[in-house]
């Protein structure tokens, strides 16, 4: 529960630290572009943007074991399109094809290791690799064994395209996803706040307040680890009534999860009310125009930044052009 | 000893990575029979982190509690060589804030709820839910409401009758009279003094109280800084002169009666615990 890392600032001292809210919000918008243009033909460049991220990971002193506990949950999605991938993208060169072989036999044997699998993946600390191991053995039993009458066969044809398109593609996702935490990170929820306003200002003039939806905004990203706070403390109090949270048949471990949510529920509602009123006691008006206590400041080092961010992008079209 | 802890140590590890110390060198026992224990000690002290160890809800970070005979240390918990669940029936503790523990439609299934957890069957539950509702000061027409709209001091109340009902051998209340009117105050701090009385079980009460501290406790245990500064007795404690320091203050009752000793240059044998003994000593005295 810890662990997450969405939404959660985490004090430190470095550039990125320093650097005005707003920079840091364009340079994602700006970075998020360049690297949804950097074409698939031109997937080696992914590689050039994974080095930059780590150079601004140790420059801008970002734990990667952080970033990396942000990623985690994002593991199954990325193993998903990556299967996806191989499984139903057909064009460019064949590379490798395996003989899949189907009999009862050898699904008695899939079903084992399945069952294997599921009994032994609790005492595996890194469960990701172990599913793939998994998977990879399920492919090399039907790929090698011929046990008993073969009622039908297929064949598993990987193609260059897929592979690369996978690649390609949880690459995207990987550095966008990394360049999202290190904002979240490194900014105060109040600057984030401050910053979302005013690079939404433009949208006034389509009539989107936009002073709410930054508030909106920030008091979500604000409440994350507040929540997860009480949901430990309601964790507590349910196992001093003998709620094994470690144990239990699938019926007690949905009873155990209602007991629960509806605590959680009923106190973010709670909370949610109380902080209305709170603000409004404070002379909150929605709407009203408000002058501020921290007034954000440009520096050199936020036109540096933009700068390099600006460079990188047309980098990034220059490749899209080139090829 | 039911509850023993060896040189007990905790950290609370915050949002920011920082460990917050909450329990310091703690070494305490805990009788299973005839125990009436205050804990004192001001905000932030470590108290309801003590408590929450009682129960092995918290694993301490160094040093061990034994609890009825089990041994809680970060390597047992960690290794799943201990059971807990069992623990918690024996130590019922009810927890500061009484949002945390309901959540069913109804008080009745919320007070059925920890009972059922540990094995009881439905029909005596119910029998105990019927019980412990008017134990608590409500009437039985509360166990068809919703928790919910309830007022605090009512959340209060039946979360208390929730672990009531799992009869524990060792009760621990944190804060169990924060939000209670003076009556109702009163009436419940003589239901867990009833309980200990007629059924000789331990009861440990966290409050900000003295003159609850001064009237029912036999022995005392005072916080300060995530240290046990003081185990023993009561009187003993609130005559010693400097517990200012330790933000605590002397009861109501020992000032009028350090009033009177004063004024009527008088020495009562023996300090009174509540009014009536110092009426009956007072005549005794006078006479
Ligand atoms: N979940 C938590 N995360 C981080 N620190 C915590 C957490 N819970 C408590 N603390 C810290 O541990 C210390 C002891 O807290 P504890 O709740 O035991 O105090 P307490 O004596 O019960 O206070 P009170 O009288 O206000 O209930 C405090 O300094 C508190 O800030
Ligand atoms: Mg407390």
């Amino acid at each position: 529960m810890k662990n997450i890392v969405i939404g959660r600032y985490i004090p430190g001292n470095s550039f990125l630290y320093r650097m005005d809210p707003r920079t840091k919000i364009i340079a994602l918008i700006v970075l998020m572009v360049a690297v949804f243009m950097i074409p698939r033909e031109a997937f080696e460049m992914m590689f050039v943007g994974l080095g930059l991220i780590l150079i601004l990971l140790l420059i801008g002193k970002i734990s990667i074991k952080r970033v990396y506990l942000g990623l985690r949950p994002l593991m199954f999605l990325l193993l998903f399109t990556f299967v996806f991938q191989i499984l139903f993208n057909k064009t460019g060169p064949e590379l490798q094809a395996w003989t899949l072989n189907y009999s009862f036999l050898n699904i008695a044997v899939i079903v084992a290791i399945v069952v294997f699998w599921m009994y032994t993946k609790r005492f595996i600390k890194a469960k990701f690799i172990y599913l793939i191991l998994m998977i990879i053995a399920i492919i090399t039993v039907l790929n090698q064994l011929t046990l008993g009458p073969i009622f039908a066969t297929r064949q598993l044809v990987v193609h260059e395209d897929a592979l690369m398109i996978g690649f390609f593609i949880m690459m995207r996702l990987i550095i966008i996803v990394t360049l999202s935490t290190v904002l979240t990170l490194s900014t105060k929820p109040t600057d984030l706040n401050l910053g979302l306003e005013a690079v939404m200002k433009p949208l006034k003039y389509l009539r989107i307040n936009t002073e709410e939806m930054a508030m909106i905004i920030s008091i979500s990203l604000r409440y994350i680890p507040t929540l997860l706070d009480e949901a430990n403390k309601i964790m507590l109090a349910q196992a001093s009534r003998g709620v094994d949270f470690s144990e239990g048949k699938l019926k007690d471990k949905v009873m155990q999860i209602i007991s629960l949510l509806v605590p959680m529920f009923i106190i973010s509602f709670k909370r949610s009310d109380e902080l209305a009123n709170a603000m409004e006691a404070r002379c909150f008006v929605p709407g009203a125009t408000r002058t501020r206590l921290h007034q954000l400041f440009w520096s050199r080092l936020d036109t540096i930044s933009l700068v390099t961010s600006i460079i990188i992008l047309i980098g990034s079209i220059a490749v899209r052009v080139v090829t | 000893m039911a509850i023993k802890f060896k040189k007990v140590d905790f950290k609370y590890q915050g949002n920011d990575n920082k460990a917050y110390l909450a329990l310091s060198n703690i070494t305490l026992n805990i009788k299973a029979e005839g125990e009436f224990i205050t804990l004192i000690g001001e905000t932030g002290s470590g108290k309801t982190t003590l408590v929450q160890h009682m129960n092995a809800l918290l694993t301490p970070l160094s040093g061990d509690v034994e609890i009825f005979g089990v041994k809680i240390n970060r390597e047992n918990v960690k290794k799943k060589r201990v059971k807990l669940n069992p623990i918690r029936q024996q130590v019922g503790l009810v927890f500061q804030f009484p949002e945390y523990q309901l959540f069913e439609e109804t008080i009745l299934k919320d007070i059925i709820f920890g009972p059922k957890n540990f094995g009881v069957d439905e029909k005596t539950a119910i029998e105990r839910a019927k019980n412990v509702i008017k134990v608590v000061g409500l009437d039985e027409s509360y166990l068809s409401r919703s928790p919910f709209n309830l007022s605090g001091g009512e959340k209060k109340r039946v979360s208390i009758a929730g672990i009531l009902a799992m009869e524990p051998d060792i009760l621990i209340l944190d804060e169990p009279t924060s939000g209670l009117d003076p009556l109702g105050r009163n009436a419940l701090l003589d239901v867990f003094y009833n309980i200990h009385t007629k059924l000789n079980k331990t009861i440990i009460i966290i409050t900000h109280d003295m003159n609850t501290v001064y009237e029912y406790a036999k022995r005392v245990l005072v916080m300060r800084d995530s240290y046990l500064v003081y185990d023993g007795d009561p009187i003993e404690l609130f005559t010693k002169k400097n517990i200012e320091n330790w933000n605590l203050d002397v009861p109501d009752l020992l000032h009028l009666i350090n009033q009177i000793e004063t004024d009527l240059n008088l020495k009562l044998p023996k300090k009174p615990r509540n009014e009536t003994e110092l009426f009956t000593q007072l005549k005794a005295v006078l006479k």
